[in-house]
């Protein structure tokens, strides 16, 4: 925890704006550069980023471990349940143009769930690797 | 003269080849060497996304009034380089973390230095 106070009030007022990139560039992946695996990668950097200024423990109050444990296999289930959901509707694994009546409308869905998967799975695993490194040697001492 | 201008991004690959090898060779701490390693992977995607890369292309969606397109190939091979990238980097960064636990430094000469002092005394101490 650092007592810097131009630092921790500039953290509090990038913090959503970071958020917001991330959403952008993952909402705009479909028509612009941007996607999942950039969204995913912006999102963590803004919990980092938190949990560099005010303190491992608070960014972990904030995100808790178990639940990035969880986001982790969300995300790929998430993935994988595009496939199947298009092998129920009689297409193809992950056939995109069975989701929807309309072809088009039914593509643009595809791709919106399994950018949301990737993105997810991203972004947990991201921050479960700074979890790992920035939490080691401190609960179980330098041993 | 156009040929080596319009080829700037080739040549700014291989100063990037250049300075990520000899940091990896040259530098003796094991964090420089893996950041040596980094900007040795990313002159690796810009010599993949340099070509890939055309004057006036769009993002390879199909759209009307447009006929130029970037080759999406390339890109899709690079973000799966950035993957396997950041996996080593994090593996390697692990690697340290259990070099600096076992031996309390990440300096590859007092490792070695320590290798070897360990070496001439463990004959002695078996016997």
């Amino acid at each position: 925890m650092t007592g810097d106070l131009v630092l921790r009030i500039v953290a509090k007022l990038l913090m959503p704006f970071m958020l917001l990139f991330a959403l952008y560039v993952q909402f705009h992946g479909d028509y612009g550069p941007g996607g999942g695996f950039q969204a995913g990668v912006i999102a963590a950097t803004a919990i980092v980023f938190y949990a560099i200024t005010f303190g491992l423990a608070a960014a972990q109050r904030m995100v808790p471990e178990r639940l990035v444990e969880r986001l982790l296999a969300v995300g790929v289930l998430l993935y994988a349940g595009v496939g199947f959901a298009g092998l129920a509707l009689g297409g193809n694994y992950l056939d995109y143009f069975v989701l929807d009546p309309d072809s088009v409308h039914g593509q643009h869905r595809g791709i919106f769930w399994v950018e949301a998967g990737v993105g997810i799975t991203v972004a947990a695993v991201m921050l479960k690797l700074f979890y790992m490194f920035a939490g080691r040697g401190r609960d179980a001492g330098d041993a | 003269m156009s040929t080596v201008a319009g080829h700037y991004s080739y040549w700014m690959t291989i100063v990037l080849i250049v300075a990520g090898m000899y940091i990896l060779i040259a530098r003796g701490n094991l964090m420089k060497k893996l950041l040596g390693l980094a900007v040795l992977q990313s002159s690796v995607y810009l010599l993949y996304i340099a070509p890939a890369k055309l004057l006036g292309g769009t993002a390879p969606i199909v759209a009307q009034g447009y006929t130029v397109y970037s080759n999406p190939l390339p890109h899709v091979l690079i973000l799966t380089a950035i993957v396997v990238g950041v996996a080593t980097l994090a593996l390697g960064l692990a690697m340290v973390v259990r070099i600096r636990e076992a031996y309390g430094s990440i300096e590859e000469d007092e490792i070695l230095a320590r290798d070897r002092a360990d070496d001439d005394r463990a004959p002695d101490g078996a016997r």
